[in-house]
Formats: C-alpha cells, sequence, structure tokens
C-alpha cells in the first residue's frame, strides 16, 4: 500500500481555512440577523471574505496535485 | 476507446492525458470550451438578453400604466364623491330652503286668512249694524209718522176740528214730540189724557 | 495486472479494473476523469474528450431552452417563461444589480448570465442520469471560463482608470505610510493577478472533482464489497456505500447549485471592483 503524503499535507492546509470560513459565515449570519437590511452588503464583504479564505485551502490542494510523489513500486 | 486507455494503464505508462500533472489543462477541451462559451455569450447577447430586457421595460411601463390608470380612477372616483355630496348638500339646501318658504308661506296663508276672516266678520258685523240702524230708523220714521197721524186723529176727535192742515199738523206733531224728547212732556200728563195707558 | 474490462460501460475504465487477484481493488483517482471520445492522437492532447461533448451538449440544450423560451415573450409568463425569467431575475438581480451596482450592471448581465447557466448545468450533469459527467471537474474548462472573467475585470479596470498605469498606482490603498506601500502593492498584485484567478478556477474544478470523486469512491467501492465481499458484514457494508451514496448525491446537487452561485458571484465582485472609482 502506498499514497502521497501530499494529500495528508492537503487535509492540514484544510483545517484552517474551514475554521476561518466557519467564522466568517458566523459573523454574517450574525450581522444579517441583526439587521436584515444590511444583507446586501454584508454578502458582498462575506463573499470577499471567504474568496481570500478559501485560497488558501486552494492553494493546499494544488501543491497536493504538483508534489505527488511517485510509485516506489 | 476504453480498451486503450486500460492498456495504456496496463502497459505501465502514464495514465490519461493528465499523467505527469494532474492539473495541465488539456487543450482540446480548453478550445472547445472557449468555442462553447463564445457560442452561448453570443446567444445571449445577442438574443435573450435584450428579449429581456425588452420585456422588463414593457412590464414596468404596463405597471407604470396600471398603476397611473389606478391614480386616474381614484381620482375619478373622488371627483365623483365630491360631486356627489356638493349635490347633496345642495339638495338638503333646496329642501332647507323649500320647507322654509314652505313655512313662511303657510304663515302668510293663515295670516292673511285670518285678516280675511276677521275683516268678513267685521263687515257681517257692521252690515248688521247698519241693517239694525237702519231698521230702527225706519222704525223710528214709521213710529213718528205713525204716532203723527195717530195723535192727530186723536186730537181731531178731541179737538174737533180737523187738523188736516198739513203745514199745522206738521208743525204741531214736530213741536210735541220734540218736547217729548226733551221730557217736558211726561208720560204721566198723556196718561190721563189717553184712554186707554 | 492483467486489465479486466467489467461491468457498466459507463464506469471510467480504471474504475472498472476490479480484479480478483492480489490487490484487487484500485481507489478511483484524477486519472479516471480523463475520457476521450474521438482520439485523435492516442491519448493526446487534441482528442476530443466526453467532457466536452457534455459541454457542447449543454451549450446546445441551453441555446435551445433560453432562445426558444424568449421567442414569444408574454407580460404574464407561461411555464417555460417563467423559469428563463426566474434564472434571469437571479442573475441581473441578485447577483448583477446588488454587487455590480445599478448604474452600469446591465452590460455584463450576458456575461454573467452565460456563466450561471453553464456552470450550473454542467454541475447538474455531474447527477444527471447517463450523462453523469461533472464538465468542470477537468481542468481545463474552469481555467477557460476563469480566464474569460480574468479578461474582462482586468480591461473593465483599465478603461476605468485610463490606463495600466494608473490601475497599478489604484492597488494601493491612499493614506499609507511610504515603507508599506511597497509590500502592499506586492500583496494587493498578487490577490488580483495570480491569487483571484487561480482560486476562482481551482475551487470550481476542485469542488467538482472531489465531489465527483466521492461518490464514485462509495459507488465503486459499495459494488466491489457487495460483488468481492468474503463476508456477510464485508456485503453489508457495500450496501450501506451504496445507500449512502444516494445521499452524497443530494448533497451533490446542492454543492453544484452553490458553486455556480459562487463562481458568478465572485465573477460580479471583481467585476464590480474594477468598475468602482476608488479601489
Amino acid at each position: 500500500m502506498y499514497g502521497s503524503i501530499a494529500y495528508l499535507g492537503y487535509g492540514l492546509a484544510a483545517i484552517g481555512p474551514g475554521i476561518g470560513v466557519g467564522l466568517i459565515f458566523a459573523a454574517y449570519i450574525n450581522g444579517v440577523a441583526r439587521q436584515p437590511e444590511a444583507r446586501g452588503m454584508l454578502q458582498t464583504i462575506a463573499f470577499t471574505g471567504m474568496a481570500i479564505t478559501e485560497a488558501l485551502a486552494i492553494l493546499g490542494l494544488v501543491f497536493a496535485f504538483v508534489f505527488q510523489g511517485t510509485n516506489p513500486n | 476507446m476504453i480498451t486503450a486507455s486500460v492498456v495504456a494503464a496496463a502497459d505501465g505508462e502514464p495514465h490519461g492525458f493528465p499523467s505527469g500533472f494532474p492539473l495541465l489543462p488539456q487543450p482540446a477541451e480548453m478550445v472547445i470550451g472557449l468555442i462553447a462559451f463564445g457560442i452561448l455569450y453570443w446567444l445571449y447577447k445577442t438574443k435573450v438578453v435584450p428579449r429581456l430586457e425588452e420585456l422588463y421595460a414593457e412590464r414596468a411601463a404596463a405597471i407604470e400604466g396600471g398603476m397611473q390608470q389606478a391614480e386616474q380612477a381614484q381620482a375619478e372616483a373622488k371627483a365623483a364623491l365630491e360631486q356627489y355630496t356638493a349635490q347633496l348638500a345642495e339638495a338638503r339646501a333646496e329642501a332647507n330652503s323649500i320647507r322654509e318658504s314652505a313655512r313662511e308661506q303657510g304663515a302668510s296663508i293663515v295670516a292673511e286668512m285670518r285678516a280675511q276672516a276677521q275683516a268678513e266678520a267685521s263687515r257681517i258685523t257692521e252690515s248688521a249694524k247698519r241693517q239694525v240702524e237702519a231698521e230702527r230708523q225706519q222704525a223710528v220714521v214709521q213710529l213718528r209718522q205713525e204716532v203723527g197721524s195717530l195723535s192727530t186723529t186723536l186730537a181731531s176727535k178731541i179737538v174737533g176740528e180737523s187738523l188736516e192742515d198739513e203745514v199745522r199738523q206738521k208743525g204741531i206733531v214736530d213741536r210735541f214730540l220734540a218736547e217729548l224728547e226733551a221730557g217736558e212732556v211726561t208720560p204721566q200728563k198723556v196718561a190721563p189724557a189717553g184712554q186707554d195707558a | 495486472m492483467s486489465p479486466t474490462v467489467v461491468s457498466a460501460s459507463w464506469l471510467p475504465a480504471a474504475i472498472a479494473t476490479a480484479e480478483g487477484g492480489e490487490g484487487g481493488f484500485k481507489t478511483p483517482g484524477v486519472a479516471d476523469f480523463w475520457w476521450p471520445v474521438i482520439p485523435f492522437d492516442g491519448t493526446g492532447p487534441w482528442a476530443v474528450t466526453r467532457p466536452a461533448l457534455v459541454l457542447l451538449l449543454s451549450v446546445g440544450l441551453l441555446a435551445w431552452f433560453y432562445v426558444g423560451a424568449t421567442r414569444k415573450l408574454t407580460v404574464v409568463p407561461s411555464k417555460n417563461q417563467f423559469l428563463v425569467e426566474g434564472s434571469y431575475n437571479f442573475v441581473r438581480n441578485t447577483i448583477g444589480r446588488d454587487i455590480i451596482g445599478s448604474k452600469d450592471f446591465l452590460q455584463f448581465v450576458p456575461l454573467l448570465l452565460t456563466l450561471f447557466t453553464l456552470i450550473l448545468v454542467n454541475n447538474l450533469f455531474g447527477i444527471f442520469p447517463f450523462i453523469q459527467f461533472p464538465t468542470m471537474s477537468r481542468v481545463g474548462i474552469p481555467i477557460v471560463l476563469t480566464l474569460i472573467v480574468y479578461i474582462t475585470y482586468h480591461a473593465v479596470a483599465i478603461r476605468r482608470k485610463h490606463g495600466v498605469l494608473p490601475y497599478f498606482k489604484s492597488l494601493i490603498p491612499p493614506g499609507l505610510p511610504g515603507w508599506l506601500k511597497p509590500i502592499l502593492f506586492v500583496l494587493e498584485f498578487l490577490t488580483y493577478f495570480v491569487i483571484r484567478p487561480l482560486t476562482l478556477a481551482l475551487r470550481l474544478f476542485g469542488n467538482m472533482l472531489a465531489g465527483h470523486l466521492m461518490l464514485l469512491v462509495f459507488i465503486v467501492g459499495g459494488e466491489y464489497l457487495l460483488l468481492e465481499g468474503d463476508n456477510l458484514f464485508l456485503k453489508f457494508s457495500g450496501a450501506l456505500s451504496f445507500g449512502f451514496s444516494i445521499a452524497m448525491t443530494f448533497f451533490e446537487l446542492l454543492i453544484e447549485f452553490l458553486q455556480a452561485f459562487i463562481f458568478t458571484l465572485l465573477a460580479a465582485l471583481y467585476i464590480s471592483d474594477a468598475v468602482s472609482e476608488h479601489h
């Protein structure tokens, strides 16, 4: 049995962005609950933040694909 | 095709196009993707979006027109209501005035009737009075004549002398009556003179 | 490793190579999404692949549906028109107008509508019976879409800021101390020119690939366990895996909608950044 430790690395790299995206949407939901009329503005900000935060996870995915290693067999 | 790729895998060669580097895009797919996007974009830009925007404008106009119509209807209804209210007020005022004038007319009729009746009554009274007066006058005149003739007859009988002479007779009777009226001759004096007093 | 072509022909070849012997089950991977239909040069770069055909099919369907449904529009919508108007309304108002701003969103509506409908339909093909191939799980197609968005928002920004140099200058927020400016410029430059397109393309690609791969693992793994399992427990696990794959299909449906929405939303967001006067 063999595999690439890069995917393990990707799993680790996804933890941070996962928490970050969670925090962003928690704040977004809070904000909308407090001020439903600010939904449009908050949505833009939330998705911008999500795009930036998720970028880290996606970079992790790229690196997982790039550094695949070779089959030892 | 399937067998081909399987054979390729079996040969230990890189499997499929993304062999060394899985994130390498396949050129054919990119070209087809670009063409596909171009076709769809062109169709949307020239056909779908303009048509839908036209519909949106039409719908907005329709809604606006509907609102205008509703406003117009509302204004019309308001005007009708105002007119109706005005008419009602007018009618009420008219009725009031009619009632007022009727009352006045009634009052005037009553007054007139009363005046007429009063006038009639007074006239009747007047004429009755006058008639009574006239009858009395007549009676007085007749009485005077009769008393005159009676007394002359009586006197002529008593005196035996004819008092037929008009002038004298009249003078005597008048004198007597004047005395009588003056109260110089009392009935007591006459009574013994008369046979049946 | 003697290959035996097995079972359902719609399964990618490598997955279907379930062997009874040593090793046996082969986990599905990225290579399973390689599916040349008309190979001009074997496994080469110019083979017409299944996702390309699915993409063309989706374009045909969308063109037929949208052009056909908008041929005779009425103020009171019919059933098809209602669907067209619903999607158009969503893209035009929720994504376009609310993010780009009501002043100049209208010229980008065709772009956003194309992106949204194309991605949505191609994503839905991932779980559509008999097609069952998410086109966006081939990295080339999201890259093309991202490239279009990338060129669009940079072109708009350069036109709005009157030139390339003012555009670069506008990347630096005003009112910063001098020593911070180069650092921030590098960061902003990376964001605008590298991170944004990279994440835009790879988010879609990654989500579609991972989602479909997960379904493959559950279905193929379930099938393998069910057919090749030695005891009752393994067979039961296989059945469970099969059932779970159905639940995951519904989850995929949600993800497919969400990814089409996010891609279009982010494209609109980047365009709105370019359209706005200040940075």
